[in-house]
């Protein structure tokens, strides 16, 4: 009777003791390679991780003449500054406005795109579309807001062409919600380009007999799209999804610096515009290190939840 | 075989990013050993009992140490000569007998030796001899807070010469920024005066066409503006020009495309502190008197005089309305014939522009931001250097030779030949490395001033040499000696006249009083108050909000922070007057 306890249990020690051996047996295999990938871990570890210690700011009153070291701890006072600030619900509403719109439209429109660049047979005129609307993605905002700012003024070119048309001049630029509609249109030019494609790149791997086969049951082009193209860019597009909301909080700092003004702060200042101001200019570094430190943990709460939903609603795992 | 190689590779990748990111590191420290060494030198080299300068020169040579951030005008240095060796160093040691030797150099890209400054400050690193700054007043504060300076008065009237002396007391004033508790606490280095105080200009060719004469008041300028949008000035039969270049995205108080005058005219100016009747001081934006101004403002934007696009411009944007012959009337400095104003000869050939004075209010204010101390950074100096007088010597050195050279004398021509000047065969002297490059020998053809090498940026500066100059260029004298030939020469004759507009206005001038550091309140409420300031401004100016919600903003501002700041800004100035 005790043997017969024993036995598996012998057994299992053994079988563990074998995966050990064999664990140590394939490392002495696989070391070089581990050390080959070390140089790699030390330069994150320097330039990604050690950095954060500086995190610490974040509950310190910080002077650069006191250094980290000698600054005074004051606790979470940075975040209660935070949320007390007069125009901390203002900005932090125009962020998730002017974000979640990039987000969702930046998502929909080069889904639609890639879709219909797919659709063309010839492919150097698909080539070429392709790296047209890849282009402005590599432009600076600095640029393309000083060509925006001429473009979009009262005597810019669009305000000329829809007066020749009999519209009135459109405040693009000084109002708010054109301001924001400006902003998220803009956005989605420049960088629609990239997200068409990777999607282009997931309908290069679907399987043309599946097409064949729809062909032979009579399916039109139509339906082939709808039960064939899209289904299948479904996961990719779960992924590029899920990837943008851990930028919920991030506006576009480069494109809305310099894109705004004074008009527009109520509807388009945005969270990084405003620890720019403050924290930046006023050289209040340690309120700068709160609220980005919140900005983080926001989108990696958003990305870990995105991320359970993703695998458990479309069965998709990123990692 | 293969694994060893792939080992060897690995390892030696990984040493050389150890090296590389272990040299970072030292970096830092390393200063600090050479600054130690450097005081002790010179600790060791100061001769005892008297202070040794005797006849303009240091009978034994002394050092003086010193850190130095390359800007991209003195970083052109002939072949086999660097910051610590070239012709101005030895010239120097030549007749003062003053060694600069640097701890350290850095090239002053993204503001590299500022950030060097900061670093040694917070590691707490002993200072050299002498540190010069040129910038933010945070870093200035915080080189006079970390205590390793000496007050500099009794300095400047011991040592310092009747140039220098003049200069600084131009304006009293200057000395506001680094006083504390009535001690000075470092030398300002002079800057030319009066080089950004504004004047109106206007297009002489649009003028004549409307047939009116420039405008002396606020009235006045509104007639010319309406004809420059209504007269078609510019000819071509179209309705396309507008009266006045503006843009006030970065505030209502700028240094060029200003629309603070307008301010001015009602008698307050915005974006600054000025000094009430009563001795205190007040912030320019919550003045009722600033109400009337945007009124007017707003009538102004009404009526098509300034550009619809005016918020979403800063100054060199909304100078552009001015350069591609959209506006007739721009507000900026003396200078603007050389920048930007090309670019209107470029864009209309045959445009002709004239300055004229600021105009009046109607009832007779008047008013333009500017008048600002000519101080152009600061010279610290050590508590415990040996000898805490010998930049004033070198100071003074300059001022005596080649700030305002006399024709004939050493420097007349330049610093030295081969460097910034070279004379041509038959006596004339040329600075165009371009053209005669065997004449520049070890220079890229290109000039290398050795003045630029100096530790007070560019020698010396007299404030009021640019504005005498030019004043005395404008009545029609002929130039005499080498700096009035040279403005001669390099400036148009549109520049001089407006710089002596600027000279004949000088009273007008609305300075900002405040020149501290941020203050407590400031830190945390100047964005939330500045917001609010120019979002309502701009508001108002474009009939988005009515005019009385001014009113309102006043309110908000004083409650939010602004009755605080106006304490703290009194306080200081108390102590610092």
């Amino acid at each position: 009777m005790e043997s017969a306890i024993n036995e598996p249990l012998q057994q299992q020690s053994q079988i563990s003791r074998n995966k050990k051996e064999r664990n140590r047996e394939k490392f002495s295999r696989t070391w070089p390679l581990h050390l080959m990938l070390l140089p790699a871990a030390i330069v994150t570890l320097i330039f990604a991780y050690v950095p954060m210690g500086g995190l610490v700011m974040a509950f310190q009153d910080f002077k650069p003449y006191d250094g980290i070291f000698g600054s005074k701890f004051i606790g979470l006072e940075h975040f209660r500054f935070m949320f007390e600030y007069p125009d901390s619900k203002e900005v932090i509403v125009n962020t998730l406005v002017i974000s979640g719109l990039k987000i969702v439209f930046g998502l929909i429109v080069p889904f639609v795109f890639a879709i219909l660049l797919n659709e063309i047979r010839k492919m150097f005129f698909k080539r070429v579309v392709q790296t047209l609307v890849y282009l402005p993605h590599f432009i600076s905002w600095v640029i393309l807001g000083a060509i925006l700012t001429d473009m979009l003024g009262s005597k810019g070119i669009v305000n000329t062409t829809l007066n020749s048309l009999g519209v009135e001049t459109i405040p693009w630029l000084a109002d708010g919600d054109w301001f924001r509609f400006t902003v998220v249109v803009s956005d989605i030019w420049q960088n629609f380009g990239f997200n068409t494609i990777v999607f282009l790149a997931a309908l290069a791997g679907v399987n043309p007999a599946l097409y064949e086969a729809a062909e032979v049951d009579g399916a039109n082009r139509w339906k082939q799209t709808i039960h064939i193209t899209v289904p299948a860019m479904i996961p990719i597009a779960v992924v590029v999804g899920t990837l943008s909301l851990g930028n919920i909080l991030n506006g576009g700092f480069d494109q809305i610096f310099n894109l705004y003004n004074s008009l527009v702060y109520d509807k388009g200042d945005i969270i990084d515009t405003f620890v720019y101001r403050t924290a930046i200019l006023n050289g209040q570094y340690s309120f700068g290190t709160a609220v980005g430190m919140f900005k983080s943990v926001i989108g990696l709460i958003l990305i870990v939840i995105a991320y359970r939903l993703a695998y458990k609603f479309a069965g998709y795992r990123i990692f | 075989m293969k694994k060893w190689l792939s080992l060897l590779l690995t390892l030696s990748f990984a040493v050389a990013i150890a090296a590389c990111s272990g040299g970072n590191g030292n970096n830092e420290p390393a200063p600090s050993s050479s600054a130690n060494s450097g005081s002790n030198n010179s600790a060791s080299e100061a001769p005892s009992g008297d202070n040794g300068f005797v006849d303009g020169k240091y009978t034994t040579p002394i050092t003086l140490t010193t850190v130095w951030g390359l800007n991209e005008n003195a970083a052109i240095f002939k072949e086999g000569e660097s910051i610590e060796d070239n012709v101005l160093s030895r010239t120097i040691k030549e007749r003062l007998g003053i060694e600069v030797k640097y701890n350290w150099v850095v090239t002053n890209t993204n503001d590299a030796y500022k950030t060097k400054l900061r670093l040694m400050l917070s590691s707490g690193e002993k200072m050299p001899d002498v540190v010069v700054y040129r910038g933010d007043l945070e870093t200035v504060n915080m080189l006079i807070d970390s205590g390793q300076f000496m007050p500099v008065g009794d300095l400047v009237d011991q040592y310092a010469n009747e140039t220098y002396k003049k200069g600084l007391e131009l304006d009293p004033a200057i000395w506001l920024p680094i006083t504390r508790d009535g001690q000075k606490m470092a030398l300002p280095i002079l800057d030319y005066a009066y080089n950004g105080d504004h004047v109106m200009w206007v297009r002489q060719d649009w003028l004549d066409n409307v047939g009116l004469e420039a405008p002396k008041t606020i009235a006045e300028m509104e007639a010319v503006m309406d004809a420059f949008v209504n007269g078609d000035p510019d000819k071509d039969g179209q309705k396309n020009t507008i009266g006045l270049a503006t843009g006030f995205k970065n505030g209502f108080n700028n240094w060029m495309t200003d629309i603070g005058f307008l301010f001015g005219a009602h008698g307050t100016m915005p974006g600054q502190w000025n000094l009430t009747a009563d001795g205190k001081l007040e912030h320019g934006s919550i003045n009722p008197a600033a109400k009337d101004a945007l009124a007017k403002l707003k009538e102004w934007m009404d009526k098509g005089y300034i550009s619809q696009d005016a918020a979403l411009f800063d100054e060199t944007t909304g100078s552009e309305l001015f350069t591609k012959g959209e506006a007739g009337i721009i507000f900026g400095p003396n200078w603007l014939p050389a920048w930007p104003f090309p670019d209107l000869q470029a864009n209309v050939p045959g445009a002709t522009f004239k300055a004229y004075p600021v105009p009046a209010g109607n009832d007779g204010k008047i008013g333009s931001a500017g008048g600002n101390p000519p101080s152009n950074g600061y010279i610290f100096i050590n508590k415990d250097s040996k000898h805490p007088e010998a930049i004033l010597h070198y100071y003074n050195w300059f001022f005596d030779n080649t700030a305002n050279p006399q024709p004939g004398s050493e420097f007349a021509n330049g610093f030295a030949e081969g460097y910034d000047y070279a004379l041509l065969p038959d006596g004339t002297l040329t600075a165009d490395a371009k053209k005669y490059p065997e004449l520049f020998p070890g220079l890229k053809e290109q000039t290398a001033p050795p003045l630029f090498y100096s530790l007070t940026y560019e020698g010396a500066r007299i404030p009021t040499l640019y504005a005498d100059t030019h004043v005395k260029l404008a009545s029609g004298a002929a130039p005499e000696t080498p700096y009035e030939k040279q403005e001669f020469n390099t400036r148009t004759k549109e520049n001089i006249d407006a710089m002596k507009v600027v000279v004949d206005q000088k009273d007008i001038r609305m300075k900002n009083y405040y020149m501290g550091p941020l203050t407590e309140t400031m830190q945390s409420k100047n964005e939330l108050l500045n917001k609010l300031l120019n979002e309502t401004y701009s508001k108002i100016v474009y009939g988005q909000q009515p005019l009385d919600s001014f009113d309102t903003m006043v309110d908000n501002w004083l409650k939010s922070g602004g009755e605080q700041i106006t304490k703290e800004v009194n306080e200081w100035y108390e102590k610092a007057k």
